[in-house]
């Protein structure tokens, strides 16, 4: 304690303070305070070996377990939601008991207490039908979802293979390989919805119809030309009827226009709910932004989940230089740059990011050039795809080359490469899609369709054989030649790879059904290389990433690929199918399956005119304004409610100032300095609040302040004379003051201290 | 995962699932890790205590800079050693399932190296101590600093030391904390 006082000698108050409020009544005071009084806090108490007070009042082990339980107890008593007889509470009070952070036996002896004291009480006052409804509803619901996840338990893929990455790698990369082992969830979904509605009974028309044998190749298979190009692969094949086969009439063009429908609005609806929900945890609710370095350095810096000694060395050298180049960060005299400075760094960023708009924009040229020569040649149309995909390969390499010649901080750096990656191959796919939408080829379905495919195939060309093996050499030659930095594993980099793809895979699904089973196929290979790589050939990085928040950047662009996708095929491909081939043939408008094949409009004169009604732009624009208004008040509320978090975090602050102050007062009025206090200020220097408080001119003060310290001020003047009187007899039995402190002190005094925090 | 089914009824990890975050099947795959530890032990007695070095063998927990800290403030009898429901206990608190104010409530008890009810001035410096490993070690001027800024952030009420109500504040405000405070099965 000695040493602590003096270390801290520039923050005297403070720590003088705590010094002698460790050995002094106020500490006894503190912990009889309300909030201290709470079971949450009775666990930290009773292990806490220098609290003299509890061990005074409980002796022995046993007892203290059982006084415990009996504190939880009588708190979880209070809430009359809980202590109900019937099965709803009963499921409430699983889950309080379950959130109490105390160990099993204490739960247990909380649960017999709790039960006995139910059968005690019976229930009066029954539930509302509506109530009812609603616990019964959610309860239903999560006893269904841990039933889910007992299921997903016993056949979750991967988990030891992603528990080791995390133990070798840490939880970042292991986050990498959680959203890789989410996407192929998702696509294996995808793929069992597509080949069940779609691929299927294809297969089974085209049994029934006779066709010709076409010679196949294997630069067929690669390019998907030739005999691929009509075949289950692509849109161009799909049959317009009904489906020939025996059994239940098939229809297949409304069976294509839902499967995709279904598949797309789902995958839209999950993605949007996870990013926005892990964008709620990560932004919204910390606040965003990074406050509290220090203190999230130190209390959040270790990575929990890591297992072997390499990467533990590793960990904790990372946070040592990461404290380091904080306490250096924070030494650095803020150096105020002139005018000048600022306005060449921003002609610096504004120029780089002008270059690269402009390469994007040129690549994007050249693309279309590319594919607007009219080469007759068998391979131009794979040479084409394999040039774009080596650009979408290379490319981000560049900009994050390129990004270290600007004045970005780490963090935007990252981001501002993620977006301009991001823009290129979103944009690339859309040009291409948009090239051949516009082309007057008589399928260009089809012919998109062997775009993605060949996108998708060459790709893998790229990540799955020739990064990992660069990546092996690099960490070979690492480990041989220890030189300059080693080998990581990089997961922006790799994480981009995945959007890509999921980004071709959005937009060749409607063109190419049997896509989604190319880029599973791939994402699971993918898994195992990338696994290989990262256990094999790269280190643990360095520094420390924040795991969370590039998890919600990569879900966040996968949507916004999404959107992307859905607002390429809304428009283009929704109003203009090819006319002569794909399950959409004969009709004008892809919807026209819907409107004329199942409603018959043009014979329902009533329905037809509703939907001219409902389309019409006065209703759509209104149901627009309407939203509009509605995302206005939801954010006038949040703003309302932000300035409310505002208001109380303040006040928490102001209160802790409230309670420092009046514990400072009584462990002084305890020790008999502070009953009277004449305007002597040569005689005792103090720098707490409470001495500021007094002689400080600018606060307003109690017109008696000047010359007492009255004993109504420790309680907001609202103690009576009696209750002065009491301060003063107080003092002078001065060695007694713990059981004058224990015997005011009501253990179950004002519940809702924590609330309040 | 259904090999150490013999050793627990039904009702037991009924009661299991009810007071942990975990399904029964995680519970029986937990013990089977608990038995990993000392198979010779819990072969006979599925509750066995394990001397604190036997638990301290699991892999996230032997390379944990707070180990010690962490067998004792799960153990039953406070002395580190723990027993099958200690270490269920352990590992529901590190899952992903338990929410952020339990992970924190059990954080702030293992950073409580005293256990006066406040992260001091000298738990700060034993934290920092330990996570910085035996390796190297920050100097004393740097170590008062660090503790200076970290009471700067997190010590609301200036009284030298973080209380729980002003932990759970910054563990709030930390994206990453989850993320950090979690040990896989």
């Amino acid at each position: 304690m000695e040493e602590d006082s003096q270390e801290l000698h520039h923050r005297p108050t403070g720590v003088r303070r705590a010094f002698t409020m460790r050995n002094s009544v106020a500490r006894q005071a503190v912990s009889f305070m309300p909030s201290r009084q709470l079971p949450y806090n009775t666990l930290r108490q009773a292990h806490s070996e220098h609290n003299a007070l509890l061990e005074d009042v409980v002796d022995g082990n046993t007892g203290s377990a059982e006084q415990q339980a009996n504190i939880i107890v009588r708190e979880l008593e209070q809430h009359e939601l809980l202590m109900e007889d019937n099965p709803e509470a009963e499921e409430l009070r699983r889950e309080a008991l379950r959130d109490l952070p105390q160990g099993l036996t204490m739960k247990r002896q909380v649960r017999a207490q709790l039960s006995a004291s139910v059968s005690h009480r019976s229930s009066r006052r029954p539930l509302s039908f509506w109530q009812r409804t609603k616990y019964r509803v959610s309860f239903g619901w999560k006893r269904s979802r841990d039933r889910l996840r007992n299921f997903i338990f016993s056949i979750e893929p991967w988990y030891e293979a992603i528990r080791q990455i995390e133990g070798h790698s840490g939880s970042a990369v292991g986050a990498y390989f959680c959203s890789l082992r989410w996407l192929v969830a998702a696509d294996l979904l995808l793929l069992v919805l597509l080949l069940s509605f779609v691929v299927v009974p294809q297969v089974l028309h085209d049994n029934y119809v006779v066709r010709e044998e076409v010679p196949r190749s294997v630069m067929d298979f690669v390019g998907g030309q030739g005999m691929f190009s009509d075949s289950l692969l692509f849109y161009g094949h799909y049959h317009s009827g009904g489906v020939a086969a025996p059994g239940p009439r098939y229809y297949m063009p409304l069976a294509y226009l839902f499967t995709m429908l279904a598949a797309y609005v789902a995958m839209l609806c999950v993605l949007c709910y996870r990013t926005a929900k892990s964008y709620r945890q990560t932004f919204i609710v910390t606040g965003g932004g990074v406050r509290n370095v220090f203190a999230n350095k130190v209390f959040s810096g270790w990575d929990c989940s890591v297992a072997t000694e390499q990467a533990a060395r590793l960990n904790h050298r990372s946070i040592y230089n990461e404290l380091k180049e904080l306490l250096v960060d924070v030494n650095k005299p803020v150096i105020v740059m002139t005018f000048l400075t600022k306005l060449w760094r921003y002609t610096v960023n504004t120029a780089v990011s002008l270059i690269v708009l402009a390469l994007i924009g040129s690549i994007g040229y050249g693309t279309w050039s590319l594919l607007s020569l009219e080469v007759e040649h068998y391979y131009w149309p794979i040479a084409v795809s394999g040039i774009v995909t080596a650009i979408v390969t290379v490319c981000p390499l560049l900009f994050s080359a390129v990004v270290r010649l600007e004045y970005y901080s780490a963090r935007t750096a990252l981001y501002v490469t993620l977006a301009r990656t991001c823009l290129l191959d979103f944009g690339t796919l859309f040009l291409i899609f948009y090239f051949w939408a516009t082309s007057d080829k008589s399928c260009w379905e089809t012919t998109f369709g062997q775009e993605t495919y060949r996108l998708v195939l060459l790709d893998a060309v790229f990540s799955l054989i020739l990064l990992p093996a660069f990546e092996f050499i690099r960490g070979l030659v690492y480990k041989y030649q220890p030189k300059g930095s080693p080998p990581e594993f990089n997961i922006a980099y790799n994480s981009l790879t995945l959007i890509y793809n999921q980004t071709v895979l959005w937009f060749g699904m409607l063109f190419s059904p049997l896509l989604v089973v190319a880029v599973t196929v791939k994402f699971l290979l993918l898994f195992y290389v990338k696994k290989t790589v990262a256990m094999k050939a790269c280190l643990p990085a360095r520094k420390v990433w924040r795991a969370a928040q590039t998890e919600t950047v990569m879900y966040m662009l996968v949507t916004v690929s999404l959107f992307v996708t859905l607002f390429g095929i809304g428009s283009l491909f929704m109003g203009k199918p090819s006319y002569h081939c794909g399950p959409f043939r004969g009709y004008t408008l892809v919807v026209e399956v819907v409107t004329e094949g199942v409603l018959g409009l043009s014979k329902n004169r009533r329905l037809s005119a509703l939907l001219v009604f409902l389309t019409r732009p006065a209703v759509i624009g209104f149901i627009f304004v309407f939203l509009c208004i509605a995302v206005y008040y939801m954010r006038a509320r949040s703003l309302a409610q932000r300035s409310m978090v505002d208001i109380l975090r303040q006040m928490l602050v102001i209160e802790a100032k409230d309670k420092d102050f009046l514990l400072t007062a009584i462990s002084k009025v305890s020790n008999g300095e502070w009953l009277y206090s004449p305007r002597d200020d040569t005689n005792i220097q103090d720098n707490s609040y409470t001495w500021k408080y007094l002689h400080d001119d600018k606060v307003r003060k109690p017109s008696n302040s000047g010359y007492q310290f009255a004993g109504p001020r420790l309680n907001h003047g609202e103690t009576s004379r009696q209750q002065r009187e009491d301060v003063k007899s107080f003092v002078k039995e001065e060695g007694d003051t713990d059981s004058e402190f224990s015997y005011r002190a009501d253990p179950r005094g004002a519940v809702g201290g924590r609330e309040w925090l | 995962m259904g090999q150490g089914k013999s050793q627990f009824t039904e009702e037991e990890l009924q009661d299991y699932e009810d007071l942990t975050y975990f399904t029964k099947k995680e519970v029986l795959y937990a013990h089977q890790k608990f038995k990993a530890l000392a198979p010779e032990r819990v072969g006979h007695n599925k509750n066995a205590k394990l001397p604190m070095a036997k638990v301290l063998q699991y892999p996230e927990l032997r390379v944990n800079p707070f180990r010690d800290r962490i067998c004792k403030v799960f153990s039953s009898s406070n002395d580190g050693d723990c027993n099958f429901e200690d270490f269920l206990d352990m590992m529901s608190v590190f899952s992903d399932a338990a929410p952020k104010p339990v992970k924190a409530e059990h954080a702030f008890r293992i950073f409580d190296f005293d256990g006066d009810d406040m992260i001091g001035v000298s738990d700060l410096r034993e934290i920092v101590d330990r996570l910085c490993g035996p390796e190297q070690k920050l100097g004393n001027a740097e170590m008062q600093q660090l503790v200076q800024n970290i009471l700067d952030e997190a010590d609301l009420d200036d009284d030298g030391a973080i209380s729980f109500a002003e932990f759970e504040h910054i563990i709030d405000k930390s994206s990453d904390f989850c993320q950090a405070f979690r040990i896989r099965l």
